[in-house]
């Protein structure tokens, strides 16, 4: 690590305003740290913001607010959570480990950085890590890597599972600006396609801080299941995985989610195969149909075009499982 | 025939030896001796794959805060082993560490930033940067491979055409990706020069007086004078029988700056660092009649290697140890890539070589429509080797397969695939058997035994994890009757009596025959000191007397003791102390040694998502007299864990276009986690092989592994019908 | 020619590996970071207490130091194990306010005020913890450098009350890789203490 200034901030307003440009906050540390061992991430300062802003999690008028300090452990434990946003629950159990579920940040969570290889591999080129300098996943071990909404620039793919949930459930993400400001950013505008800046993960703006996430009421607590497949049981990270919710009434799907980690720069939303199941009775079939407007004109890497067959099964037995309750089977 | 069933059996109570230091962390391993004055070595390595490194800019490092100094190949003390070409061949170390502006492979150390702190070190050598001149490199295996010329691995039986006139033939190409031992403690050394040609040295390793000599031979300095201090490895798996650059470079650095230093590799530095079982490609044809009996063989086979050393993992070895093939050829070759140099890993060679032949003969079980049980009991070579002809001293084979068989609940495997089903979900059950030739080196063990009847029982070979250790005292214990609670050990130093490395499944079965010696030794000593005494003691053989914690007895009248103060008293002895060594002998001539494994697996894939779960797994082994149930079961329940992760999901990720490795560390490299892994059944056949050695122990390392990777993929086979030929078989191969 | 018009090339013709090389200039690490124009910051020590296994420890300590690092070269507690540094294997395993948490990614910065607690802290004086005799009765180990790691996370997995069933254990700790394989054993020892 190159050396740096360390200084414990007692509340955002501070933080915020002692920050400069080559600061950064440091919350659980289970990604920046690593980043900084690794010469990737060199902050000449670091804020502690850890117990200088919100970690409760509480019912705020219609649906949750998780403050941004809570831990992913807490999102497994918290009975509301677990009682009206058990897919939230779900998702971060996926992910990780127990150690690492314990220190990380929510705030965290949706603020780290890729997992590409060669973004953590300083003798490489990655534009994500070192502006302009090249892809190096590109034409390169495309495994894990991205099969929508890459570009030249950047293949890479986002490595949350909670986020995934989150995108499922039209997440908002609360900030606060320098000028003390408090902004809400829709899940689905908060991370970004590489697009022309590949080294930019989110919209995040400079100088902000996320003080909470909402999730607003859903009736999505009763079907819901979260697949992740990947290289071994646990603890690595997705090729795919996929979160579905369903809403049924009268033996009907009324409401659908689906969205999917593993296959974009930022969690993705499978919006149309969402409308095609809405009216529908849920069986195998309809359920491939989903899968087949999910999978639809993706085109995959050279390197990943598993992705795409292995995606489709991740659908329907996601969506299988919304069904029988049976999750943990994969 | 008596059958040891580890599973569900209470445990004991007693546990290992050094059970209490590795529970409550005081035990030390290499990096964690306190040494005074000590700082800290971190290696900058070289970007590119091949090349000359025309200079090393340390100049803005140097400027970092508590940088001492920065080795380089330009700078370093000459080491006099490596001082010319001539001398670093002969050195058979093959990368002669900062004595080269060679560049073989992208990850080789330019420079070893020595600073006051981990801390600092590690920042400045991240400021180090190579100039090089860049030259070619090659670093895909599968295209280099096909420029390789294959050579005969061993005399030819009969015609090797023989295999395509059977009845029943196989032909078919395996892939096996390379594999990192990763051991969970990543190599490390502190070196301190106690005087200028006096050198401790705290290093993993497994094999203390290896190190010593070469350490030795490098520094050209008698090997007496250098102490190594291995008394906890992290673990090994092969890694830590040869010496690397940590150790050296960690040496010449202290020389240089006239202090300790301590290195300890990252974790990225492990992967080309310490070796690796390389990647490798394998070919085999072979044909049955319609019985089943093989008629002929043809088994071609290449690894990778360095482009600076040979590393021949011989993986055709396993085609002429198993079964009896009247008509067989096996060939071999080498592909030299831009990596460091392979080494052996777990089962090398034949784990590779048993994944080619075990998968062919499970494909033929389908061609004959036979089941693959019985097609290995019909050709199994229990009768004698079948390569040097020798009778087996000890071979029980068919009865690991049998048994195995039997606890997997073999009856129940359906003779094709796709038989059980349930939704996606395919089960299916596959098996595999393995093979390990049975060796066994020189080794000397001691014992000092005090005034008040204790014992210390020491060696220097290292205990990597296997139990060594425990296995000295149960048989100290049961040759001489001493209470186990009065027996110590003492192993992993250079001081203690020499012994091999620990490694190659011949660790317990060396050791001993020395452990047995030196026991008796103890007890004919201790009667003609007792006939002094007690004239009823006059000429006795050991196994005519027993130990006992106060003194010495007859067999035949155990009321009769002279006591150990008696006998220190009469004779005004400190302390005892006895050395014995023991090791291979005639024996080796009247008879072939092996350890065998029958593995058993029982497992379910999605179709839909490409997922394998192992829902049930047997391993049946024969090392011979078992010495510690608890802890060989471990071992092999370990060994099968490290061969469903070559199965499923191993591999050492390379992209050519930036020479050389990617995802070199522990999130970008699998191995199995707990959840992988069903609990693992293992049952040993127990029977002592009297003539390997005194203990009738042979060695259990490499058989647990060595056919772990065909037993899953033929239950792959057998639950979807997908062959699957290419290890590892990631799910994304299981959809394809 | 420029950095970025060399990796350009680098990568557009990445098929012809042997004629990338030959164009590439000394020094690859450009792409990471231009060295000779680092700015080289001062070390910046802090004055810590740090509470481990109830004895309060008053360090000067580098803000870059580790909480593994603080308590395997500072304080001589080499009972947490270093296996990879990044968070990637679970050996460092300690408890912070009796929770367990990676030593390797947590900054010493951040602990005062906090209780660490390492497998050094874990006896009670001789009497060791129900788990350390669970694991040498079950030989949960074999080299035993993950053995303290995984001996910590399993006390609090056990804690948590993750243990109803052996899948549940196993994936609980999952985070703690064992390259020797005593999953076995492991599991056994956290049946027989959640048992108790």
């Amino acid at each position: 690590m190159r050396p740096f200034a360390f200084q414990k901030m007692n509340n955002a307003a501070e933080a915020l305003k002692d920050k400069k440009a080559e600061a950064q906050f440091i919350a659980g540390g289970t990604n920046l740290v690593d980043l900084m061992k690794k010469h990737i991430a060199q902050p000449e300062a670091l804020l502690d913001v850890s117990s200088a802003l919100p970690k409760d999690i509480a019912v705020s008028g219609r649906g949750l607010l998780i403050g941004v300090m809570a831990r992913n452990t807490d999102l497994t434990l918290n009975k509301d959570i677990l009682a009206r946003y058990p897919l939230v629950a779900r998702a971060v159990l996926a992910g990780a480990s127990p150690q690492i579920r314990n220190m990380a940040s929510v705030g965290g969570n949706l603020l780290q950085r890729t997992r590409c290889p060669y973004f953590y591999d300083v003798s490489t080129p990655c534009n994500k890590r070192k502006p302009n300098s090249g892809c190096g996943a590109l034409h390169g071990a495309e495994r894990m890597s991205a099969i929508v909404g890459y570009n030249a620039q950047c293949v890479t793919v986002h490595p949350s599972d909670l986020c995934v949930a989150l995108a499922a459930l039209d997440a908002e993400v609360k900030i606060m600006t320098r000028e003390k400001k408090e902004k809400s950013i829709s899940f689905r505008d908060f991370h970004k396609l590489p697009e022309a800046t590949p080294w930019k993960d989110n919209t995040l703006p400079e100088n902000a801080l996320i003080t909470h996430v909402y999730i607003p009421e859903n009736p999505f607590h009763q079907h819901f299941a979260y697949l992740k497949l990947r290289d071994r049981t646990s603890y690595a990270f997705a090729l795919v995985s996929v979160a579905a919710a369903l809403h049924l009434e009268n033996g009907k799907i009324t409401a659908a989610r689906l969205a999917s980690g593993g296959v974009a720069h930022k969690p993705w939303r499978w919006y149309e195969a969402e409308e095609f199941l809405k009216g529908k009775a849920p069986s195998a079939e309809v359920f491939a149909g989903a899968a087949e407007r999910v999978v639809k004109g993706i085109k995959p890497l050279a390197g990943n075009a598993f992705k795409v067959p292995m995606l489709k099964g991740a659908v329907e037995t996601a969506l299988e499982n919304c069904i029988t309750q049976e999750s943990y089977k994969q | 025939m008596k059958i040891i069933d580890t599973c569900g059996a209470p445990p004991p109570a007693d546990g290992r030896v050094e059970a209490r230091e590795k529970v409550t962390g005081s035990g030390k391993y290499a990096a964690e001796y306190p040494v005074e004055e000590v700082c800290y070595g971190v290696f900058a390595v070289s970007t590119l794959a091949a090349g000359k490194l025309k200079s090393v800019k340390v100049e803005k490092a140097k400027e970092a805060e508590g940088v001492i100094e920065i080795l380089t190949h330009l700078n370093k003390p000459v080491v006099s082993g490596f001082s010319d070409e001539t001398k670093i061949r002969e050195s058979r170390l093959g990368l002669a560490v900062f004595h080269t502006d060679r560049i073989f492979f992208k990850g080789q150390p330019i420079a070893l930033v020595v600073a006051r702190t981990l801390e600092e070190a590690t920042y400045a050598a991240s400021l180090v940067e190579g100039e090089y001149e860049a030259g070619p490199f090659e670093l895909d295996f599968d295209k280099a491979r096909r420029k390789a010329t294959l050579a005969s691995t061993g005399r030819e039986k009969g015609s090797p055409e023989a295999w395509s006139q059977a009845a029943a033939t196989v032909e078919a190409e395996y892939t096996i990706a390379a594999e990192i031992h990763n051991p969970m403690e990543m190599h490390a050394t502190i070196a301190h020069w106690v005087a200028a040609d006096r050198l401790k040295l705290y290093d993993k390793n497994q094999g203390v007086n290896n190190v010593q000599r070469t350490v030795g031979r490098v520094f050209e300095i008698p090997a007496e004078n250098i102490e190594v201090f291995s008394e906890f490895v992290g673990g090994g798996f092969g890694s830590g029988l040869r010496v690397w650059s940590n150790t050296l470079a960690a040496a010449m650095a202290a020389k240089m700056v006239k202090r300790p230093v301590k290195l300890m590799l990252t974790r990225p530095q492990m992967f080309m660092l310490t070796g690796y079982r390389p990647a490798s490609w394998q070919k085999v044809k072979l044909g049955a009649d319609r019985e089943g009996r093989f008629l002929g063989g043809w088994h071609q086979a290449m690894n990778g290697t360095s482009t600076y050393e040979d590393f021949n993992e011989w993986i055709t070895g396993v085609t002429r140890l198993i079964y009896h093939i009247p008509n067989l050829k096996t060939e071999g070759a080498l592909v030299p890539l831009n990596l460091s140099t392979p080494t052996w890993m777990r089962g090398p060679g034949d784990c590779t070589g048993d994944f080619a032949i075990e998968s062919a003969i499970d494909e033929l079980s389908y061609v004959l429509n036979m089941d693959p049980v019985a097609l290995r009991l019909k050709n199994t070579a229990i009768d004698k080797h079948p390569n040097n002809g020798l009778p087996w001293s000890t071979n029980y084979m068919n009865e690991c397969i049998e048994t195995g068989a039997r606890m997997i609940g073999w009856e129940k495997r359906p003779s094709k695939p796709l038989q059980l089903l349930e939704g996606d979900w395919a089960t299916g059950y596959g098996m595999a058997v393995g093979a390990w030739n049975a060796g066994r080196g020189y080794a000397s063990a001691g014992i000092v035994m005090q005034k008040d009847g204790s014992v210390s029982v020491r060696t220097a070979m290292t205990d990597i994890g296997t139990g060594t250790g425990t296995g000295m005292r149960n048989i100290a214990h049961e040759v001489t009757g001493i209470p186990k609670n009065r027996i110590t050990i003492e192993l992993g130093h250079s001081s203690l009596p020499a012994a091999p490395s620990q490694g190659g499944s011949t660790g317990l079965s060396s050791v001993s025959g020395a452990v047995v010696a030196v026991s008796n030794d103890l007890k004919t000593r201790l009667a003609e000191y007792a006939a002094g005494i007690n004239p009823a003691f006059q000429g006795l053989k050991a196994d005519e007397v027993q130990l006992t914690d106060k003194g010495i007895a007859l067999k035949t009248n155990p009321g009769a003791v002279v006591s150990y103060h008696q006998i220190w008293e009469k004779n005004d002895l400190k302390s005892l102390e006895l050395e014995a060594s023991s090791g291979p002998g005639e024996e080796r001539q009247k008879f072939a040694f092996c350890s065998t494994s029958a593995h058993f697996a029982k497992l379910r894939v999605n179709r839909r998502t490409g997922r394998v779960k192992v829902e049930k797994y047997v391993c049946v082994a024969d090392g011979g007299k078992i010495i510690n149930a608890q802890a060989a079961a471990n071992q092999m329940s370990g060994a099968v864990t490290g061969g469903i992760g070559m199965a499923l999901m191993e591999e050492m990720l390379i992209d050519a276009r930036v020479g050389g490795l990617i995802a070199n560390d522990l999130a970008g490299y699998h191995f199995a986690v707990n959840a992988d892994t069903p609990v693992i059944e293992v049952a040993f056949i127990n029977k002592p092989d009297v003539n390997i050695n005194p203990s009738g122990a042979k060695g259990l390392g490499e058989v647990g592994i060595i056919g772990v990777a065909a037993a899953i993929t033929n239950a792959i086979y057998n639950a979807t019908g997908k062959r699957l030929r290419d290890l590892p078989v990631t799910p994304d191969k299981i959809i394809a | 020619m420029t950095k970025h018009q060399y990796s350009r090339r680098f990568f557009l013709r990445s098929s012809v590996a042997f004629t990338a090389l030959a164009a590439l200039p000394a020094g690859v690490k450009a792409f990471y970071v231009d060295v000779e124009n680092v700015v080289l910051p001062p070390k910046q020590t802090l004055p810590l207490k740090i509470k481990v296994n109830k004895r309060e420890y008053e360090v000067l300590a580098d803000s870059r130091t580790t909480l593994l690092d603080l308590l395997r070269e500072n304080l001589g507690l080499t009972g947490s194990k270093k296996g990879c540094d990044h968070g990637q294997c679970g050996a460092c395993t300690v408890h912070i306010n009796g929770e367990r948490v990676l030593s390797c990614l947590t900054l010493a910065a951040m602990v005062p005020g906090q209780e660490v607690t390492t497998i050094e802290g874990l006896a009670e004086g001789n009497e060791l913890h129900p788990m350390q005799q669970a694991f040498i009765e079950c030989d949960g180990f074999q080299c035993g450098y993950c053995t303290p790691g995984q001996i910590m996370a399993a006390v609090a997995c056990v804690k948590e009350g993750r243990t109803g069933s052996v899948e549940e254990i196993k994936e609980f700790m999952s985070g703690n890789l064992c390259r020797c394989g005593a999953y076995n054993g492991i599991v056994q020892s956290i049946q027989k203490v959640a048992a108790q």
